[in-house]
């Protein structure tokens, strides 16, 4: 039908047009291939950002894609189309430009894009140009305004720079009152100048059941209502996609302009998939081989001397050059050496010659990476591939066919050196040649509730409420329970948010703007913004691409991860804060891999911090696999992901492991005997990512480049048709070729297919895995340096500051509350040698939370105070304070309200709570912001401070102290958590006697019904638990996992997902030292039962509006699914 | 509406008699010389009081310049342009 069509489409928006289009550019393929369309424009607003994606779609649905973009000139639209590959290198130099200014500005705020016209005709050959749309067409726009002649002049000089054969006058039908008149207009200038017109049909969403969310996003993206926006929304819904017959028919008056539409698609020829010309970076270099091979050799030499295993690294070396010089990457790792090397200058300059950091290596490798004996040697990783037994298969492999794709290497850095690196990297290779690569932040719930909400003109009230109640996964059946369960059934039942629950359905997954990748990194040793528009980043220094990770897969980029990973930077921070301490230089590459104490609290589940192994679910397994090894850790660190829980391999797991501990005779039952080899080491299940590999080429004959293909059409979530091709391929090759039985082949299929969700590659499991026992060992060794470096780098892991502090308290660390005369910016240990006549210390270390914890604080202004206190001695009064240190009136106030100022008010401090923190207990709070209000303050002006004059403050008049819970919440308004009495130990006395606390679960039997209380830490609802919820609860002796099923959730929506003090009823289940309530009741703890405990005169009012106001509550209670 | 407040330029019932594809013919017996014009406007899809509305902008054989819409119950309308 294709062939026949008698109109192709020249101009259409996707959702990558940001918030001016509703439809993916997957969607708009397959609609196209539905409705007979031969070839298929897709022409963004100033980018290609969804092109590449478009362009594999169509193929797929027998279209041929046509690349171009709907590119801004001055201020008006002109659409460009690449008819050749110079053509495209024009469009993406010319895209390049258009966004080169827009974040010029200091906040680096994206502007709006565009070119000038010289640079469009210095950029003119190969690209085909349409006059523009209706609405801001560049030569329609000044005819609109009553400017004919200015139209006229314009539409001359793009036929001067474009030719008469590559510039078209556009014509539009959006059935907008002056259509006719402008089309009339139009083509008596078309045939003025002595060039075709063209019919486009600009459309905006493939389907006409998109059009009211379009109106909607137009809506979002101007900021305003639906209401107030519509002058500029499309008006009607003919931007939706018609038939190829239905736009011949609307443009019936002009079939010229129509059967064009055909001649310029046959000349439009450019292929995105096959005409790129992108070549591998180093490529150019002829002696990249035998360098490479060369440096190898030498640091072999140096790394295996007198090891046994020098033998077999030489020959896995010897291997993997082979496959390199096959696969032409030789100048690829040279170019990643040479990035390392600068990472280590970089690494040097930010931790300095003589920290105790600059020992460790600037970073480590990641991913699969990891396990490549090239990385390894060059210091791409930091991993033994030959000790540890890693495959190199899933990185490396000689096989070359069409779906052949780049290796990629993955290298984490501490934040610090990360963000210094990436600028570095720029500047090294050049702005033309390097640029991360982007990520598309999606509607998800929450987000598409307010923005959506907000173009309704809904309650901002209770589009809060609902926001807050929708979850992260959810889908559009469940947003309207969120939405009754948060404002009534009735307000439900209302139009305005009918409408708001079926636009958000819609919006779900449609690309809201463009970002970042987390740290993916494209470099190219010829100009990148010639095979992809590079534009400018939201932080300074640094620039994108305006493709995401599948897109620059698709186009054979190279690309290097440089990941900031916070763990790493926490590790560092404490080896420097051991180093300041305590006098000693750790190096986390030489401790005692077998520590009995290390494992003796992992297989306890003591893991609170530790990396990858912190998380409720690691928690749950971590008494039951009982790691031994740092393998056992590999392998634990990668059975809690989506792939091994969907494939089923968990239980299985620990299942048999538990089997062998009892019975070393055990025999793992195998589905099949040729799975031995690749599942060995996993006791038969499928825990890592290239055992799905090993299983399709021991299972079913499939090459590793087949293999690797099945690996990455599981990886992404356009690709069911070719999984399914890759099912009966496997089936073929297992039951044909192997004899398998086809019901244990097809199990096995559907465990391979089950992994599809996310596994990590053994190697990676193994990079995190060490870093996980490093975490681990030092928390055990080295516990108040360990908190404080975690405090310090937060945001990170699992935990909140608060729960963080609470759980270390527990367990004996002490801490401190932030004080001008003792803490530092950064939390830091305070060691018996640094202030021996501080009674608190108690011979012990102490970890001082920093001033910069303190919200709302300037780092800049913390930092004065610090050094002025260290230059002249600690402050003797407020009024010291204010006139020495330089701090605004508004910082020293939200400093009294921490507390940081009590030491200072001459009350003495007492010893209070469970903990023996410091807490005064005194009128010290009141009477130190009493104090900040009366004396005088710095003031600050355009040429710095103006110190205030040491005048002391009259004494204060008799002010009430604050009450426990009034401190408690001073406290986490003011820091974000509390180092006093829990707020369930200020509650208990009001609470119902039969609510259990944490610690006694454990006397209680198995299958008790319980009813327990407590302040959710996070709450959790994994796409893979069956819509069951996991909470966290927190009391004053420690925490209870609740389970809530789904029939519950439904009954307890708001409760669950939005209290931040709930009480649950429910079984209690121990299973292998385990404990869960398995919930059947959820309830709010009730303000009743809080009275009795309140201070006499409390306000509840008050106390709410508090609550209200304090932004860590939400802080505090995460969602982390 | 507010007692009191007229509104300006409403919509008036019209005859119209249109072709099989929805095209006026005749507005109140004249007949339609030709089509100047002709546009959608689809609106308020949000709130209980959608808007759906063909417009045509006529041109009489009387020399009237005159603009009927079809609303969405199927009812032609006059309107001042």
């Amino acid at each position: 039908m294709g062939a026949d069509a008698p109109y192709v489409e020249l101009h259409t928006h996707s959702a990558f047009s940001f918030l001016d289009g509703a439809s993916t550019p997957m969607e708009l393929a397959g609609a196209a291939g539905q409705l007979g369309y031969s070839a298929f424009a897709l022409t963004d607003h100033n980018g290609i950002w969804g092109s590449m994606e478009f362009a594999h779609a169509c193929k797929g649905f027998g279209v041929r894609p046509i690349t171009g973009a709907e590119v801004t000139v001055g201020e008006a639209h002109l659409t460009l189309l690449a008819e050749s590959a110079a053509g495209y290198r024009n469009l993406c130099r010319l895209l390049t430009e258009a966004h080169s200014h827009t974040r010029d500005n200091t906040a680096r705020t994206a502007g709006q894009p565009g070119v000038g016209m010289e640079q469009l005709e210095a950029h003119a050959a190969g690209l085909v140009c349409l006059s523009g749309c209706a609405g801001d067409g560049a030569v329609v726009g000044p005819w609109a305004r009553g400017e004919a002649t200015e139209g006229v002049a314009l539409a001359r000089r793009l036929l001067a720079a474009f030719g008469h054969d590559r510039f078209r006058i556009e014509l539009q039908r959006p059935y907008w009152r002056h259509d006719r008149a402008r089309n009339r207009w139009l083509s008596g200038l078309a045939e003025r100048l002595g060039v075709p017109c063209v019919a486009t049909g600009n459309v905006h969403s493939h389907d006409r059941c998109r059009t009211h969310l379009q109106d909607a996003l137009v809506a979002v993206r101007l900021g305003t209502t639906l209401e107030a926006s519509e002058p500029l929304r499309r008006g009607n819904s003919s931007s939706a996609l018609a038939t190829p017959q239905g736009m011949a028919t609307r443009f019936v008056e002009y079939p010229e302009a129509v059967a064009e539409t055909l001649r310029l698609a046959e000349r439009l020829r450019f292929d995105l998939t096959a005409d790129l010309g992108y070549s591998y970076p180093g490529a150019e270099n002829p002696d990249a081989d035998r360098q490479l091979a060369a440096i190898c050799q030498k640091l072999l030499e140096e790394r295996y001397a007198n090891s046994d295993r020098a033998a077999k690294a030489s020959a896995r070396l010897e291997d993997e050059l082979q496959t390199i010089r096959i696969r032409g990457l030789s100048g690829f790792f040279l170019l990643h050496r040479d990035l390392l090397e600068l990472a280590r200058e970089v690494a040097l300059e930010v931790r300095g010659p003589a920290s105790a950091r600059s020992i460790m290596p600037p970073g480590r490798g990641r991913g699969s990476s990891v396990s490549s004996i090239v990385c390894f040697l060059t210091g791409l990783s930091h991993i033994d591939p030959v000790e540890r037994d890693l495959f190199s298969g899933r990185f490396l492999n000689a096989e070359v066919n069409e779906d052949t794709v780049a290796p990629d290497i993955d290298l984490d850095f501490p934040r610090d050196i990360r963000e210094k690196l990436i600028p570095r990297v720029h500047d090294r290779y050049g702005a033309d040649r390097s640029a991360l690569v982007a990520a598309f932040p999606t509607y998800r719930p929450r987000g598409a509730v307010r923005d959506l909400g907000k173009a309704l003109a809904l309650p901002p009230a209770e589009i809060e409420r609902v926001a807050k109640t929708v979850g992260f996964h959810e889908s559009s059946g469940e947003i309207e329970r969120d939405v009754v369960a948060a404002i009534g059934a009735e307000r439900a039942a209302s139009r305005g948010w009918q409408v708001l629950i079926e636009l958000t359905g819609e919006a779900m997954g449609l690309p809201r703007h463009a970002s970042q990748h987390s740290g993916g990194m494209v470099i190219s040793t010829q100009p990148l913004i010639d095979v992809c528009p590079v534009v400018p980043a939201a932080m300074e220094g640094r620039q994108i691409v305006q493709w995401d990770k599948d897109s620059c897969s698709d186009a054979g980029f190279l690309k290097v991860d440089l990941l900031g990973l916070g763990m790493l930077s926490a590790v560092e921070r404490c080896v420097e804060e051991v180093d300041r301490t305590r006098g000693r230089r750790l190096d986390l590459s030489r401790i005692d891999f077998e520590d009995p104490q290390t494992f003796e609290s992992i297989q306890a589940a003591e893991t609170t911090g530790v990396f990858q192994i912190e998380s409720r679910a690691q928690m749950q397994m971590l008494p039951r696999t009982r790691p031994e090894d740092l393998d056992d850790l590999t392998v634990q660190v990668a059975l809690v992901r989506p792939g091994p829980i969907q494939g089923g391999a968990v239980h299985p797991y620990i299942e048999r492991r538990k089997r062998l501990r009892e019975d070393p005779t055990y025999e793992i039952p195998y589905e099949h005997q040729l799975l031995e080899p690749a599942l060995k080491e996993t006791l038969g299940a499928i825990v890592y990512q290239e055992q799905v590999l090993e299983v399709a080429v021991d299972l079913a004959d499939f090459t590793h480049a087949e293999a690797d293909g099945l690996r990455r059409a599981m990886s992404r979530k356009r690709s069911q048709e070719a999984i399914d091709e890759f099912h009966d391929r496997f089936l073929v090759g297992a039951v044909g070729a192997n004899e398998v039985p086809l019901d244990v082949a097809e199990r096995v299929w559907q465990q391979i297919q089950g992994f599809s969700g996310f596994g990590f590659p053994k190697a990676h499991s193994a990079a995190f895995g060490l870093l996980a026992y490093q975490s681990a060992w030092l928390r055990i060794h080295y516990g108040p340096e360990f908190l404080c470096a975690l405090l310090n780098e937060q945001p990170m892991g699992f935990y909140p500051p608060d729960a963080l502090a609470h759980e270390a308290q527990r367990r004996g660390v002490r801490l401190a509350p932030p004080d001008v005369n003792r803490s530092r910016v950064l939390c830091h240990v305070e060691t018996p040698q640094q202030a021996p006549a501080e009674p608190e210390l108690r011979g012990g270390r102490i970890v001082r939370i920093g001033l910069g914890y303190v919200k709302g604080v300037r780092e800049k202004e913390m930092a004065s105070l610090v050094a002025e206190r260290r230059r002249s001695g600690p402050y003797r009064e407020i009024a010291d304070l204010a006139s020495r240190s330089g701090v605004s009136g508004a910082d020293l106030e939200r400093l009294a309200w921490a507390g940081a100022l009590d030491g200072l008010t001459g009350d003495v401090p007492v010893e209070r709570g469970p903990y023996g923190h410091r807490s005064t207990g005194t009128s010290g709070r009141r009477e130190a912001l009493w104090e900040v209000g009366v004396v005088g303050t710095a003031r600050r002006n355009m040429q710095g401070a103006q110190m205030a004059l040491p005048l002391q403050a009259p004494d204060a008049p008799a002010l009430k102290p604050l009450g426990e819970w009034e401190e408690m919440i001073a406290d986490y308004r003011s820091t974000g958590m509390t180092l006093g009495e829990h707020p369930l130990a200020l509650m208990r006395a009001g609470l119902d006697p039969e609510l259990v606390r944490s610690t006694d679960l454990e006397k209680i039997d198995d299958g008790t019904i319980v009813e327990v209380g407590g302040m959710v830490v996070a709450r959790q609802r994994p796409e893979t638990a069956g819509g069951i919820v996991f909470v966290l609860l927190e009391d004053e002796r420690g925490t209870v996992n609740l389970i809530v099923p789904p029939p519950v959730y439904d009954r307890h929506r708001a409760e669950v997902r939005t209290s931040p003090l709930i009480r649950a009823k429910g079984r209690l289940e121990r299973r292998e030292g385990t404990t869960n309530v398995l919930v059947s009741e959820v309830r709010e703890l009730e303000r009743t039962q809080l009275r009795e405990v309140v201070p006499p005169g409390h306000s509840w009012g008050r106390r709410d509006r508090e609550s209200q106001k304090r932004p860590r509550r939400s802080a505090h209670s995460i969602d982390r699914d | 509406m507010t007692p009191g407040i007229r509104q300006l330029y409403a919509p008036r019932r019209v005859s119209v008699e249109a072709d099989s594809e929805g095209v006026p013919l005749t507005v109140e017996g004249v007949v339609v010389a030709a089509v100047r014009e002709e546009w959608v406007v689809e609106d308020r899809w949000w709130t209980l009081r959608r808007l759906w509305r063909h417009y045509f902008e006529l041109v009489l054989t009387d020399g009237r310049d005159l603009v009927v819409f079809r609303s969405s119950s199927g009812r032609w309308f006059r309107q001042r342009a």
